[in-house]
């Protein structure tokens, strides 16, 4: 009987320990490898105890990872699961976009980023009570991307209330950002949606529809959750539709209590569901409800993916230098349609982090620019996306003290002769000096003029020229525009003309972000050219020159020929 | 040699004392949650005793902070919305505090009549504090005609960080599938990020001797097996007694009364 018991023990432990090799984790086992290449790659940020609290991390905002929570953002697997250790191997290698977290791919070997993998699983208990694998998310019935695709997923993110946090053009600017902090209480924005490089688990379509099925663990991303379950995309439709009106006819409050009673049905089965408790009737409702959440969910990845060009822009420079296109015409106000015939110049922006205070962690991205001249005047128009706007100092016990959001557009006072010839220190000058347009959100149709010989040395000029501006926001966007005279009395500012190429870079504040005087964001410089105004005589000497060549042809042919009879 | 060993023993203790200060913290951390018994095992209760009192506020009470609604007026800003950290009504008697008995290792089943409820309406979860028995499952109500995002933390113990949208569509949401704690812990911190300013607080218990105080500070633990234990309290801005927890004796049958006075927690 006793020997009986220990046989049947022992296959019971032998099926348990089978069961658990069944469950392969792709990590090796942990080794003393592991734990050296953590403590010299990543503990600077992440902690010796991986718990987020490295010397480094300070400064750092998206915070480093806290690994004793279990919580990672970006993962191939459900709301609530762990993630698995390709998951984990990929964000060693790939690093996160728009974070501190870089890719480890050419400074790490293969096996030693799998040693890591190994090692971090070690400070979560958690991944060694795991009896199961990590439910993954299904990529099944995935819709191929299509302009019609998107349309509907444009419908859908207002539904799905995305728009609360990522505004409703997906510029991070929803009503709720402001006071969206992660789990451990740092401050953390919504994506820009329209800045997919900034994406911090990529921007294929299937990493976006994996981060609104799956959630981003321990951010205020939840895991979403169909908004109409049960009902089709069109029935969804007319049931918002019906629902915002404020007063029914008898047939359309009908119609409109079977949509509502259709969808309670259907999320009391998806409680049911979860408890196991449903019937195969029930089961069949959730079934044909899910594969619709999964079409909306892929139409809703399709628009997402829509929304932002697929790679950054190139910056302005070489073909893509900012080029002010001439016009005969007076230069367009801000709201002409004219503007949206160019191309905008991109200039991406930096943390400022060489003079204290400095920043870090910045939000503002970069400005697009674009610009025309004509004989007497140039235009500008600035855009930059910014999520919040603040027009003044707030203090506030919860999100702590914010500030004015600003630019500053700076050009040097003389232009440098030549290409070889030195310009001014890019940080606001220093020996020699620079000229600079000074905007606050504040003042949202003035310019202020200053002159700068350092970052904390600039002056606000005596005589402020006649500079023409107007500054709005709206949808998580400042558009700035501004005009001014070629040349000026003034000599302390710059003066202009066609065909030479000018200096120019920027400052930035988000004020929000706690950007304030040398806290900011920065670009170096840049340049842009007024682009000469195409000469009259392209249309005389080109074909002069092919007449001449054409008849000299002739000739020579006839002189071929006589020669040859 | 004797300087030495001084010094070398100087050094031991300078250690042992880097050690002590660094354990600290993270101690200081668990001293914000409650205390568990190590095992527990149901039985019938027979002859049991009660233990209730009241628990009040002591020092000067801070002004009521009124939150600033910042969105979706229409639902959340209908009527006027406070802090709720701390609600103290009149005779300085302390709402949300959870007392309970640190050390039972026997005693009545979980009452299965119990609702396992938060509501979501006008956008404050109601109720602020909610006892929840490990294994169980808490049901989210949404009574709003607003989009909620139920965020429970995750926590070291429990996988359990849940992040989940309820529209304004879904009326009624179990946890079941994700919001299941396995270990005993708590309490940990709800809030919906899309409302910034709304938040709850779970704790995940072993066993049913938990009471969460009402508007008169009051709290009733029924059906004690006579025994001697130790009386723990928790709130969220008070802190806890779990230094110095109050001995209580319990007799068959009889009634101990126990009031409590709490201060705010000292600022860190």
């Amino acid at each position: 009987m006793r020997s009986r018991n220990i046989v049947l023990a022992a296959l019971i432990l032998g099926l348990l320990s089978v069961f658990n090799l069944t469950f392969a984790q792709d990590a090796p086992e942990v080794s003393e490898k592991g734990k050296e290449v953590y403590e010299e790659s990543c503990a600077h940020c992440h902690g010796i105890e991986g718990r987020g609290d490295g010397s480094a991390a300070e400064n750092l905002l998206p915070q480093p990872r806290d690994f004793t929570r279990g919580l990672y953002k970006i993962r191939s697997t459900e709301s609530g699961q762990l993630p698995t250790d390709q998951d984990l191997f990929d964000i060693i290698t790939e690093g996160m976009p728009g974070s501190s977290m870089p890719g480890w791919e050419t400074s790490l070997g293969t096996n030693d980023r799998w040693e890591v993998v190994a090692y971090i699983k070690t400070f979560y208990e958690g991944f060694k009570e795991q009896e199961t694998p990590p439910r993954q998310i299904s990529l099944e019935g995935k819709i191929p991307y299509s302009e019609e695709s998107v349309e509907i997923g444009k419908i859908l993110y207002t539904q799905f209330a995305c728009f609360e946090c990522h505004g409703n053009l997906g510029r991070g600017d929803g009503t709720s950002a402001p006071t969206l902090e992660d789990e451990w209480g740092f401050k953390s924005w919504p994506a820009n949606l329209t800045q997919s490089w900034n994406y911090r688990g990529g921007n294929d379509i299937d990493d976006i529809y994996k981060r609104f099925i799956g959630g981003i663990a321990g951010s205020a991303m939840p895991m979403f959750e169909d908004p109409a379950f049960g009902l089709t995309i069109e029935e969804s439709k007319r049931y918002n539709e019906l629902d915002s009106k404020a007063e029914m006819t008898e047939t359309e409050e009908e119609e409109y209590n079977q949509l509502d009673e259709k969808m309670g049905n259907a999320y009391e089965i998806l409680d049911l569901m979860a408890d196991g408790d449903a019937t195969e009737e029930q089961k069949q409702i959730y079934d044909t409800a899910m594969k619709e959440f999964n079409v909306k969910s892929w139409h809703l990845a399709n628009y997402v993916k829509s929304l932002s060009p697929e790679k950054r822009p190139e910056a302005a420079i070489g073909k893509n230098v900012l080029r002010s296109q001439y016009t005969i015409n007076e230069l367009p106000e801000m709201a002409d349609a004219a503007w949206e015939t160019l191309e905008s110049s991109y200039f991406p922006l930096v943390g400022q982090i060489i003079v204290e205070p400095r920043q870090f962690n910045p939000t503002i991205d970069s400005v697009n620019v674009k610009s025309f001249y004509n004989d007497t005047e140039v235009a500008f128009l600035f855009t930059w996306d910014d999520r919040t706007h603040n027009t003044e100092v707030e203090e506030d016990e919860d999100t702590g003290t914010t500030f004015e959001d600003a630019i500053a557009i700076q050009f040097p006072v003389k232009v440098p002769k030549g290409p070889t010839a030195p310009k001014p220190y890019f940080l606001w000058g220093g020996k020699l000096p620079v000229y600079l347009w000074q905007w606050k959100a504040s003042a949202a149709d003035k310019i202020t003029e200053l002159t700068a010989k350092g970052i904390n040395n600039a002056e606000v000029q005596e005589v402020q020229g006649n500079i023409e501006a107007k500054g709005e926001y709206t949808d998580g966007q400042y558009r700035l525009w501004v005009k001014r005279a070629l040349k000026t009395d003034d000599k302390k500012d710059l003066q202009l003309e066609p065909a030479v190429f000018v200096p120019i870079a920027f400052s930035a504040w988000d004020g929000a972000n706690g950007d304030v005087g040398t806290k900011r964001v920065i670009s170096s410089w840049y340049s842009f050219v007024l682009e000469p105004v195409p000469s009259s005589r392209r249309f005389i000497y080109p074909p002069l020159v092919a007449l001449l060549s054409f008849g000299l042809l002739v000739g020579l042919r006839e002189f071929v020929r006589q020669r040859n009879t | 040699m004797k300087t030495k060993m001084l010094a070398c023993l100087a050094l031991l203790i300078a250690c042992g004392f880097g050690l002590f200060v660094f354990a600290d913290s993270h101690e200081e951390e668990e001293m914000d949650k409650l205390v568990f018994s190590e095992a527990y095992k149901t039985v019938a209760v027979k002859d049991g005793g009660k233990i209730s009192g009241v628990v009040k506020f002591e020092g000067e009470v801070p002004e009521k902070k009124k939150l600033e609604i910042t969105k979706d007026q229409a639902v959340c800003g209908v009527t006027d919305k406070f802090d709720e950290s701390l609600v103290v009504g009149e005779g300085n008697v302390l709402k949300n505090t959870i007392v309970y008995l640190m050390d039972i290792s026997q005693g009545k089943d979980f009452d299965k009549e119990a609702k396992l409820e938060i509501d979501q309406k006008e956008c404050r979860f109601d109720p602020r504090v909610q006892i929840v028995p490990v294994g169980k499952v808490l049901t989210m109500l949404n009574s709003d005609k607003a989009t909620h995002n139920v965020h429970i933390f995750g926590t070291k113990k429990n996988n359990t960080s849940v992040n989940k949208q309820q529209t304004k569509n879904r009326k009624k949401m179990r946890l079941s599938r994700e919001g299941v704690a396995k270990n005993a812990e708590g309490p940990v911190e709800v809030k919906c990020d899309i409302h910034g300013w709304m938040r709850a607080w779970i704790a995940y218990v072993p066993h049913p001797y938990f009471a969460v105080t009402n508007e008169k500070g009051e709290f009733t633990l029924e059906d004690v097996p006579p025994g001697d234990y130790k009386l723990g309290y928790w709130h969220e801005a008070c802190g806890t007694n779990n230094k110095e927890p109050v001995k209580v004796t319990v007799a068959a049958g009889g009634e101990v009364k126990q009031d409590f006075m709490l201060k705010l927690k000292e600022a860190k």
